[in-house]
Order: structure tokens, then sequence, then C-alpha cells
């Protein structure tokens, strides 16, 4: 037992096994990482040289075949300049309308916790559940969408199989889903900002605009660049689901995004090289947005 | 003690390695109900053959089966027996990854090809090799709400043959309110070019060349033809004058809900939903009835194409898995499990035996709808055209022509672009598979 002990103590005591043991027991995260991420990205770059058929069978080097056929295709850049678009107009309507509804979430209303509850209810939801549940409420014959504009206008509208109406029904859904979680950043962030600041600035006589715009919205700075991000990354990539669900990219291509785009190639046509092409692309411009915004957000941002 | 445990361990391992069962695996794409049709349809196999074990696994859709079948191929741990569409057939074929059919069909004299229905048959069979099991086979074929028909003054025993008196019964049947809202409509099918592909062949006209890719690779697309334009043009001028309402891409349900609620007189889907068909109608209180596809009055004869699924036997198996595998498709394609499976789905026998015996218990009597899908498939005529297209960018294509037409719905292209620029897209595309193969 004594020499157990003893053991253990070299063990722990030991300071090259002391520097060791962090990286040991980091091990399984990193085999994880390593085989569910770093692998498949690298393999990607691989692919985006290759042209390969369905099953594998034939393999050909192409160079940089993919990526020209990828970049000169008008259909890609019409894509493209959608995708922008949509995550532009989500992102920044997203954080806007959450701000201001935590500003509401933020002051004692009777009955604050069950509003908060309700808005928050998306979060949990599913994307593919969460464009199924618009699916049906934008449905043009049976949906409730729909009855209540023929009652109020006397209009029908086909939501998601024509221009623009596929586009509205897509940027509702994205931000419904995405807001909750910027609430909850929001509201944590609005209710850390010290009252004295508040106080002090009514004292001086400003109004709530003021308030607002010149104390608040600064103070939770660091909150609306953390989110931005987060945004980006979610609307170019996880609203791959919620397109899928909708519009599957219709009508006629109106609303295909490089993620969804990417899937069609790779898993619909099975080309693998041109879907691993355009992964590299959304790789880059992911990659630049961030640094971008690391070094030009960073000045901006107000930390405390 | 000790020895005796050792001793009834070793004895009980080996007892049960020499009862050690062929595990074969079976991958279907069948969701919902069906899911538990075929396991049950398993277990009655395995009663049969007790030493055969059947995984059934329902792997997702059928692209999804597909691509799971490709990353297990790629892994080198391929399933034993895979459901595939229909469309994708001619990938199946180069790839060169399964086991040609008509090589475990030669070598067992106990099963008879010719019991198949030869309409089915044409389908599978390349260069005169059946590649694969017919397994769920359909077409597409037209409903029509007799209720309706009745109430829009029109003669519920005679449903529109071509595509003029389509027209007329869809005017008929199209009701307005005064915002100019449309309450009730002509006509519905789902956003899908497999209905296009249908209204081709029932014209006697070719998607792709070399004989509909039947006797080589083809490499030229070529149904932007007087066939071809004739459907997209009614297509837009049912669309246009709001004879019919469109749906998503591909939303079977959805067309099938338009119908089923009365807000269209009539729907082309596929023979598949007859019994849901049917029954939806009883439950919403209207009489239905199925009837041919209309085409074109001055149009040439030709037929319905095949749909639907097959099952492939993979290579790449012992010996003994292979056997095993042969006999589990062999028992889906017998007589019971074809009628249990058509009762169950409405995916039409591909038997000729069980539809003479459907006949004989008199199902046709209670189900005439299906008795009309029969028939439509046993009236096609049998060339290269009404056997359908075989090409290996299929799902491709499929997504580009639909684009295509929801571009002409949003009144971006004519029908003439619509054949044209899909046209130059397929040949494109053809060229670029066939550089890999």
């Amino acid at each position: 037992m004594r020499r157990l002990q003893k053991a253990a103590s070299v063990f722990t005591g030991g300071t090259l096994l002391k520097k060791i043991i962090p990286y040991l027991l980091l091990v399984p995260t990193f085999f994880v990482i390593i085989a569910f991420i770093y692998a498949p990205a690298v393999n990607s770059f691989r692919m985006s040289f290759f042209r390969e058929n369905k099953f594998g069978t034939k393999t050909m080097y192409v160079g940089l075949d993919n990526f020209e056929k990828v970049l000169f295709d008008p259909e890609y850049l019409q894509i493209a300049s959608f995708t922008l678009l949509y995550v532009g107009l989500t992102v920044f309507l997203t954080v806007f309308i959450s701000f201001l509804l935590a500003l509401l979430l933020n002051k004692n209303v009777p009955g604050t916790y069950i509003y908060r509850a309700l808005i928050f209810i998306p979060y949990a939801v599913s994307p593919a559940i969460a464009g199924s549940l618009w699916t049906f409420l934008l449905d043009p014959v049976a949906g409730h969408v729909n009855y209540l504009f023929t009652n109020i206008f006397g209009t029908q509208i086909a939501w998601l199989t024509t221009r623009p109406y596929a586009f509205y029904a897509l940027l509702l859904a994205t931000i419904w889903k995405m807001m909750p979680f910027n609430l909850i950043f929001y509201i944590a962030g609005l209710q850390s900002i010290s009252s004295d600041l508040l106080e002090s600035a009514t004292l001086d006589g400003a109004n709530a605009f003021v308030k607002t715009w010149k104390i608040k919205f600064p103070l939770v700075s660091p909150m609306t660049f953390y989110l931005v991000i987060m945004n980006i990354i979610s609307g170019m990539f996880q609203s791959f689901a919620i397109i899928n669900v909708m519009t599957s990219g219709g009508p006629g291509g109106y609303t295909n995004t490089m993620m969804y785009k990417v899937y069609l190639d790779a898993f619909s046509y099975q080309k693998t090289g041109l879907a691993s092409a355009q992964s590299v692309v959304m790789f880059v411009i992911m990659a630049i947005v961030t640094v971008i915004y690391f070094i030009f957000g960073e000045r901006r941002v107000h930390y405390r | 003690m000790k020895k005796f445990f050792v001793i009834l361990l070793i004895v009980s391992l080996l007892v049960t390695l020499g009862m050690a069962k062929t595990k074969i695996q079976f991958w279907h794409a069948m969701s919902g109900w069906r899911i538990e049709l075929l396991q049950n349809m398993a277990n009655d196999f395995m009663e049969r053959h007790p030493d055969i074990e059947v995984e059934v696994q329902y792997t997702g859709s059928y692209q999804d089966t597909l691509n799971k079948l490709i990353a297990a191929i790629k892994a080198g741990t391929p399933p034993h027996v895979v459901q595939v569409f229909e469309i994708g057939t001619q990938s199946m074929i180069d790839g060169g990854i399964a086991i040609t059919m008509q090589d475990m069909i030669d070598k067992d004299p106990t099963f008879d090809m010719a019991a198949l229905l030869p309409q089915v048959l044409n389908y599978y069979v390349v260069d005169g090799k059946l590649y694969c099991m017919p397994f769920n086979s359909s077409n597409a074929i037209m409903f029509y709400n007799k209720t309706m028909f009745e109430e829009a003054g029109l003669d519920p025993t005679n449903p529109p043959a071509t595509y003029e008196e389509l027209l007329e019964a869809c005017k008929a049947l199209t009701k307005k309110d005064a915002n100019g809202n449309i309450i009730k409509s002509g006509i519905t099918w789902n956003l899908h070019s497999w209905f296009f592909e249908q209204m081709l062949a029932l014209q006697d006209a070719p998607m792709v060349n070399n004989n509909n890719g039947r006797t080589a690779a083809p490499t030229e697309a070529v149904f932007n033809n007087e066939a071809g334009l004739k459907f997209v043009k009614l297509w837009k001028e049912l669309s246009d004058n709001d004879y019919m309402v469109n749906t998503k891409k591909e939303d079977w349900t959805g067309a099938r809900k338009l119908f089923l609620s009365q807000s269209v007189g009539m729907l082309i889907t596929s023979t598949s939903d007859v019994a849901a068909i049917m029954d939806g109608a009883k439950e919403n209180g209207f009489e239905v009835s199925a009837a041919f596809l209309p085409t074109p009055a001055d149009s040439p004869q030709g037929g319905v194409v095949i749909g639907g699924g097959s099952l492939w036997m993979i290579d790449g198996n012992p010996v003994n898995e292979e056997e095993a595998t042969w006999e589990f498709v062999k028992f889906m394609s017998e007589t019971e499990q074809q009628i249990a499976w058509h009762k169950g789905t409405g995916y039409f026998p591909v038997r000729k035996d069980a539809i003479t015996q459907l006949l004989n218990e008199g199902y046709y009597r209670d189900y005439p709808d299906h008795m009309v899908a029969i028939l439509q498939l046993l009236f096609s005529k049998q060339n290269s055209n009404t056997n359908g297209a075989i090409m290996g960018i299929f799902p491709e294509f499929r997504n580009t022509f639909e684009d295509n037409i929801e571009r002409m719905l949003n009144g971006q292209l004519t029908p003439e672009q619509v054949l044209k620029m899909s046209e130059e897209t397929a040949t494109e595309l053809l060229e670029e598979y066939n550089e890999m193969y």
C-alpha cells in the first residue's frame, strides 16, 4: 500500500509527468475531433482536385477544374449572391429584433416569465421541425396564414412556390428560429448593465432613445460582436434544414444557397469533387469573414 | 468444478457455431407502415429458412439508401440486398458493384422468369440481361372526383381522355370568388419530372438517344420534341388559367391533400396511391374513379413507363451468404408475397399469377381502380420509348427540369425555353457522365 502511494506521489510529483498529463487527458477529445472534423476537412481539400464516379470505382485528377467550374458558373454566382443577401438580412434582422425584444423583456412587466418562455421555445425546436411547422402554416390551401390573408386582404399567396414570397417565408422562419439564441444573450447582457449608469444618464436629461442607443447598445456590443459571428455561421451552414424542408431551393433555384448546393451536388448527384470544391470556397469565405471581423470588429467593440 | 465449466463453455460454443445462421442484410427505402410490412415478410422468410437471418433496415429515402450504399461500398462492407429506385438502374449497372440477377436466375432451374410481367421486365432488362429483381412497380394514373364532375355538369362516366377534353373539364370545374381567388380548380399533379417522362412515353416519344439508352449509353438528350412541347404547353395553359394548382417540387402528399380536400377535381399520381385515394375519398364523402392518362387527340399511342424500385444483390459477399440472399430475393418475388405487398401498399404485383389469383378472389370487383392501373400498363405498346429511358444522370436531370418548370410557372421561361434549356443541360450532363465510365 505504501509503495503504491509512493508511486502515486512520484507520478503526480514528477515535473515531466505533470506536463504530460494534461495532454494525455486531451487525447480522447483530440481523437474525436481529428476523426470527425479535421480528417474529413483535409479529405475534402484533397477531393476538390479530383473527379470521382458514383461508386468511387474511377478517380481522375483534374487539378483546378472543379474550382473553375464552380467559380465561372453563372448559376453558382447567382446562388452566392442570394446567400449573401439571405445571410446578411437574417443576421441584421435577427440581431436588431432580438435587441428590441430583449429591451422589452427586461422591463419588469407582469408575466415577463411567460413571454420569455414562449419566445424561447423555438430554440428548443430542431430546424427541420421548424421548417415543417412553417410549411404547414404557409400552406396555400390548408395553412393558417393564408386563411387570415384571405379573410383580411382577400388574396391568396403561394408562399413557398412563387417569387419573391419564398424568400420572405425563408427569412421569417430563419429569424424565428435564430432569435431566441440571441435573446438569451441580450437579456443577460442588459441585466448586467448597472442601474447607476442609467440613473445618472436620466439625471443628465437623456431620453429613452439616447439611453438605448448611446448607453445600452454600446455596452452590449461584445455580445453583438459574438452574436453576429454565430449568426453568420448558422445562416451559412445550419439554415440548410429549413431550406431543404421549406423550399428545396425553389422555385426554380431561386432560394438555393451555397450550403444547399453542396448538399445537392454531393448527396443527390454524387459529384463529390465539385461539392468539395464548393466547401473549400465556403471555407475561404468564412475564414475571410472571421479575420476581417476580428481585425476591424475588435477596435470598435466596447469591452469593459 | 472449474474444468466442468470450461468444457461446458467449449461445447456450447461448438454447438452454436454449428447452428450459426447465415446473416444477410436487406436495405430498403419504404417508410411508414411499410417498414413493418417488410419486416413481417422477412419474418415469414426466416420461419421457412431457419438457417438464414435477414436483417431488415429502413435506410431512409431512395436517395439516402443509395448514398448509404455508396458509403458502404467504399468502406468495403456492402449489404447483401438493396432496394434501388428505377432511375438508379443505369448507375448501378455502370457501377459494376451488383451481381447480375440474370446469372442467379440462369443457375436456378426453379425460377421461371416468364412468370414476371413482361412490361416490368422490359424496364430492367438491359442488353438482354435482367440486372435486378423487380419488386415494387408503379406508374402514373389519373383520378377524378365523380361528385365534383356531376356538380360541374360533366359526365361522371366519361373522364377526359385527350388534352383538349382535359382543358374543357378543368374549365368547368374551376370556380373563383369575387376577388378572383380560386375556390375550386380543375387538376393537380405534384411538380415532378416523372409525369413529363410518362407523358412522353404515352405519345411514343424518346427521352434520350441510342433508343432511350437501351442499345448503348446515351450521349444526347432528345426530349425537346413535339410530344414534350405539347405536354409542357398544356402544363402552362392549365396553370395560367388557374385550371391547375401547382405544388412544391415532388410534394406527393400536398397534391393528394388538394384532391382529397376536394379543392381540385382531378389528380395525376402514382398507382401506388390507389388504396390511399380510394379510402380517402370514402372518408371525405365523395365518389372517385381512376382513368387512363390523357394524351393529345392527334398523338401516336405509346404507353406508360414503370416506376418504383427493384432489389439488387450486391457483389463482394461470401458465397454462402450470396446463396441465402438469392433465396430471399426469390422469396420476395413469389406470388404470395407479391399479393401481400400489393394489398399493403398499392404497388402492383410484378407477377402474372398474382394478378390471376387476385382476379379469381374477386379483388378487382371491390377495388376496380387497381384494375384500371393494371390495364393501363398491359395496354401499353412495348418499345424503347415506353420501356423508359435509362441514364446515370437521372436525379440531376430531374432537378434541372423541375427548376425550369418552376421558372416557367413564375413567368420567367416559355415552354419552348424550358425544353431547350433542359435538353441542353441534360446533354452536357450526359457527356460529363460518360467521361467517367
